[in-house]
């Protein structure tokens, strides 16, 4: 795919002159490239001629390009072409080792390890793998050389030697990426300019800046190593309502509006189920910015805990039709024929994996000669996989849950959930979360999860390439703030004097904003008069509401338990409120005839407050107030 | 740029007696990581690093945007197709028949309605394929499910017919969007005129067979370039053609006849047409000629240069002469050249009496050589051929006698027979006029030597 791809676009610059086959982003020197640096699976992203973000295969046609290498006697395998080696040859494979950057040896757990294992005395992680080295070549004689017609070389001389090769995990880090590098310039046609790495949410300071230095020991130009979960959210341009809204990315919630629109301030959750791991953020939106209220993450919940519910499957199923015991996935102290077959399961299912969640049918499984010399070929649908799934399903939502608690929230106050991570394309799961939430909730993932963090990554570094027009350093952007800003504590709201509610009626700032902070809100005025406005603060509740279903009339026919006991349970409505808390200050403003009514709230760094009110198209009539 | 979101509430006059809350601060601002991304975190840097203040940074981001806008509108969609542009697509092209191909018009399809003729053929190669991109039934179907192709079969047909030579110069031959009228050319200033000519002819010359067409030219071109010009046109090989007009032969009819019949027919409209333009042509060309200000220039010119080139060669500093002298040098001139006309005259007309005069005498004499050469003859007989008297002259003597006198008079001029024969005549005696004869002989000298033994 790559190929045809890069052919197509040499063809097009011999056919047309070279203006024409520019990339948009200003001029073709400029070239953006972003990773998704996973720690199972990569992905890369760049900006295409259109100015628009594509997930990009690498020349093996893949877009999910496996964190694999593999050393194979003289050879080097990087990438998916690795992973197969893990049956024979696991002592020389190395995985996952992106999570241990940064680290130092003592502080890894070496116990999940399972490929090749860790040197013990180095200070850095570092791993060794048996390789062959090309033979040191005879010492150079001219004589010899001349007379080389004659003496033949001894062919022992030029066998590959043993060997163990030591490759600290940077130095891996490093070769991976420069492999992610040569593909996306194979597709460019030149070298990107630009680039932003992504990094796993939880990931420290520290470990950020080994990424980085990995990143550019492999010849990558990186201009930021960004929070996967903010990849997420620069990929959907959450908050950018309009132009999100022109691309399709609003996801559609069961109820309420179709993905008209969005809130400029809304808390929205990231889920990035990866392979290996589920991370949760919960993330203030103001009108574009993202403030942090909570993350967490579980590292056993993954796309694998889904591979061995099929192992566990599939083994069964084989013992039914065969009567040879296999029970899967297999510990370590079992036999070496049930740890092949183990092996060579897992890469079968990884297959039916995919399958599964990419096409509604059912997905088939076979292997060749799994056990005693028998073949293993079946299938599964979607709904039994479900069915076999739910209990991951639950523990997700569960995490879910409890982080979003941790952040003093209740999942109803939560305005979406991004999906990331090919592991949350099962439906099973969206519809799952979907549930959770409030049914006017949409659970988003019109990019495809695999690849959001990736284009997200490729988005981000476009936005700080053109920093260059407002002649800004990246740097000085990207320092200006600390690890943390200030930011309103609570909502800002309105009040329409005469109506008695311990309620705002609507939040112009909601909580959570970095400040200096600005809104704007109109709101229409009916009838020419006096109009005021009363500001208040508010606070963020949840309002509980009991409804007692309406008792379903009793057929004969339906006395299923489980109908009776939902039945019984009163349906709880969670609505999320902003009572008024404390009043900020009033405007009133003499309307002449019908219009709208312009609002401006700005809430200064130090805190401070400012006010304005405005009849539109009236300016000169200002009600305005400072605190 | 905030925006302005409306609420969904609605407000009317404020109750009597509220009276506004007073102001009190907001609380105090909480602590929270952000994450440093997408382009409001880069707003908000920005805005923080320039110490900017939300309206500062309103405008600029304002002023920016128009400076993208103009930059975008400077390119057009030049960008990828340079030099092209971008034309509108009134719904009449976009809704028009295919079946209809001969009334449609190939270049607007294409989006090349201000270029026509002009177009090369990499620009209709481009504007093809980029309506072609954006017209494909496919993507049609892909976007509002309608299986509607027809615009893009008429995109096809304008391809095909603009890019195969011979149809496009059929369509280009009666391209019915370029007016061919020529405004009434008499009541132009010659600046105007000239004006409207460059732009006729520069439209006419798109149909010569050669190329490059000469200008119409300016006001002030040399008589070679409008002369140039005007035999060009005079000499116009046009290469347009009619086909475009022929009416259909029915294919489907077995009729050989009629299909004959439509071709003959076609074939004579072909040439009525073509010869039309011709002369219509030919026609603006002679009006044109006829009220080129330039022609009168050329004329006055050349005149007055042939009269300055007169007074160039009488005199070598014309102008010191007053007009009275030069009036007498002119008089003076003609005088002389009178003058020598007539002694040339007279002197041809007196050389040419004196030479006739001298031709009459000679041929006079001739005849008379004859009556002299009798006369002596008679003298020579009367006096009994010099014979003593008496006696009858032998007839040889005779014969002799006469025959040397025929000599004589051969050898001598008809003048000195002329003087022989007078001087035999005064003596009329035979003996003398033997003598006379005698000494003629001898004056013969050489000639006559030993021919003569009577008169010796």
């Amino acid at each position: 795919m790559i190929n045809v791809a890069s052919v197509r676009g040499h063809a097009t610059i011999g056919f047309f002159n070279f203006r024409y086959f520019r990339l948009r982003p200003k001029d073709a020197q400029m070239t953006i490239l972003g990773i998704n640096f996973g720690q199972s699976y990569a992905s890369i992203a760049v900006i295409d001629k259109e100015g628009h973000p594509t997930c990009i295969a690498n020349e093996e046609g893949e877009r999910q390009i496996a964190c694999a290498i593999s050393y194979v006697g003289e050879q080097v395998y990087i990438g998916n072409g690795a992973k197969p080696h893990l049956v024979k040859n696991g002592k020389n494979t190395i995985m996952g080792f992106r999570n241990l950057l940064g680290h130092t040896y003592d502080e890894v757990d070496h116990t999940t390890i399972l490929t090749a294992p860790l040197l013990a005395d180095s200070k850095t992680p570092a791993y060794t793998v048996d390789i062959l080295v090309p033979p040191p070549k005879p010492a150079s004689n001219p004589r010899s050389a001349a007379a080389s017609g004659t003496a033949t070389p001894n062919p022992a001389a030029l066998e590959p030697v043993p060997s163990t090769k030591t490759i600290t995990v940077p130095e891996v880090t490093s070769l991976f990426l420069s492999t992610l590098l040569t593909s996306a310039t194979d597709f460019l046609g030149v070298k990107p300019t630009a680039c932003v790495v992504s990094a796993p949410t939880w990931f420290t300071s520290a470990q950020h800046d080994a990424l980085k230095k990995a990143a550019q020991d492999a010849g990558i130009a990186v201009l930021q190593v960004l929070d996967e979960a903010a990849a997420v959210l620069v990929g959907y341009r959450v908050g950018l309502s309009e132009e999100r809204k022109s691309r399709g990315l609003l996801g559609k919630p069961e109820e309420g509006n179709a993905g008209e629109e969005e809130k400029r301030d809304k808390k929205v959750v990231v889920l990035d189920m990866g392979e290996t791991s589920l991370a949760v953020s919960v993330v203030q939106v103001s009108e574009g910015e993202y403030t942090v209220l909570n993350k967490g993450r579980d590292d056993r919940l993954g796309g694998r805990e889904f591979d061995n519910l099929l192992l566990k499957h599939f083994s069964k199923e084989f013992t039914k039709r065969t009567k040879v015991a296999l029970d899967l996935p297999c510990g370590p102290d079992a036999s070496a024929a049930d740890k092949r077959a183990d092996a060579k399961l897992v890469l079968a299912v990884e297959h039916t994996k995919r399958s599964l969640s990419a096409s509604s049918g059912a997905a088939t499984c076979a292997v060749e000669s799994l056990k005693d010399g028998y073949d293993l070929s079946s299938s599964i649908n979607r709904l039994r996989f479900d069915g076999l799934a739910s209990n991951v399903y639950r523990q997700v939502g569960n995490k879910l849950n409890e982080v979003v608690k941790e952040a003093g929230l209740d999942l109803a106050e939560i305005d979406e959930i991004l999906l990331a991570g090919a592991s949350t394309l099962f439906t099973g799961l969206q519809q799952h979360l979907s549930l959770l939430v409030s049914p006017t909730t949409p659970v988003t993932s019109t990019i495809d999860p695999s690849e959001v963090i990736a284009i997200g990554c490729a988005l981000q570094a476009l936005h700080l390439e053109n920093l260059k027009e407002d002649n800004l350093k990246v740097e000085d952007v990207l320092s200006s703030t600390k690890e943390k800003v200030d930011v309103t504590s609570a909502p800002i709201g309105l009040i329409i004097p005469g109506q008695e509610s311990d309620e705002l009626v609507a939040v112009v700032i909601d909580a959570g904003a970095p400040l200096p902070v600005r809104r704007r809100v109109a709101i229409p005025v009916e009838k020419a008069g006096l109009v005021g406005l009363e500001l208040w603060e508010g606070k963020h509740e949840v309002k509980i509401t009991k409804v007692e279903r309406a008792p379903i009339e009793k057929s004969e026919d339906d006395d299923e338990d489980e109908d009776d006991e939902e039945e019984e349970e009163d349906e709880e409505i969670k609505t999320p409120i902003t009572k008024k808390v404390k009043v900020l200050g009033g405007v009133q403003v003499d309307f002449k005839g019908e219009g709208q009514l312009i609002l401006e709230v700005i809430v200064q760094r130090n805190g401070g407050l400012n006010v304005k009110a405005w009849q539109e198209g009236n300016e000169s009539q200002i009600d305005s107030f400072e605190v | 740029m905030a925006s302005i979101i409306t609420l969904p509430i609605k407000l009317s006059t404020v109750p009597s007696g509220w009276k506004k809350p007073t102001t009190s601060k907001p609380s105090n601002p909480n602590q929270l990581p952000i994450y440093p991304a997408g382009p409001s975190f880069i707003g908000s840097a920005r805005r923080q690093i320039l110490q900017r203040s939300f309206e500062e940074d309103d405008k600029f981001i304002i002023s920016a945007k128009e400076k993208q806008l103009a930059e975008k509108e400077d390119k057009g969609d030049g960008s990828l197709y340079p030099g092209l542009g971008e034309e509108e697509e009134p719904s009449h092209v976009l809704s028009q028949d295919p079946k209809e191909w001969k009334k449609q018009d190939h270049y607007a399809v294409l989006g090349l309605g201000h270029l026509r003729y002009k177009a090369h053929d990499e620009h209709i190669r481009i504007a093809h394929r980029r309506k072609v991109l954006r017209h494909h039934p496919d993507k049609k179907a892909a976007q509002h499910g309608a299986n509607d192709d027809s615009f893009f079969k008429c995109i096809q047909k304008a391809h095909e017919t603009l890019t195969n030579n011979d149809k496009r110069r059929q369509f280009d031959s009666v391209d019915w969007n370029i007016e061919d009228e020529v405004p009434d050319l008499k009541s132009l200033s010659p600046e105007q005129f000239v004006d409207v000519c460059n732009k006729v002819f520069s439209r006419e010359g798109r149909f010569s067979k050669v190329q490059p067409v000469p200008e119409f030219g300016s006001l002030d071109a040399p008589k070679k370039e409008v002369e140039g010009f005007y035999d060009f046109f005079y000499n116009f090989d046009s290469w347009r053609s009619f086909e475009w007009h022929d009416k259909e032969v029915n294919e489907g009819s077995d009729n050989r006849d009629d299909k004959r019949f439509t071709e003959k027919k076609n074939k004579s409209e072909r040439t009525r047409r073509k010869k039309e333009d011709n002369t219509r042509l030919r026609v603006l060309v002679d009006d044109v000629l006829a009220l080129d200000p330039r022609i009168k220039r050329i004329k006055a010119e050349e005149k007055a240069a042939r009269d300055a080139k007169k007074k160039g060669t009488t005199n070598g500093v014309p102008k010191a002469l007053t007009p009275a002298e030069k009036k007498a040098v002119e008089e003076k001139k003609k005088k002389e050249e009178l003058e020598k006309k007539e002694a040339d005259k007279k002197a041809l007309e007196a050389s040419k009496g004196d030479r006739e005069a001298a031709k009459k005498a000679k041929e006079a004499a001739r005849k008379n050589l004859k009556k002299w050469k009798k006369s002596i003859a008679t003298v020579i007989s009367s006096s009994n051929y010099f014979q003593p008297e008496g006696t009858s002259p032998s007839a040889t003597i005779i014969e002799k006698q006469l025959s040397e006198l025929d000599l004589i008079v051969d050898l001598i001029e008809p003048e000195q027979v002329k003087e022989l024969k007078e001087k035999i005549e005064k003596v009329e005696n035979g003996k003398s006029a033997k003598d006379i004869l005698i000494e003629t002989v001898k004056s013969i000298g050489e000639k006559g030597q030993d021919k003569f033994t009577e008169f010796a």
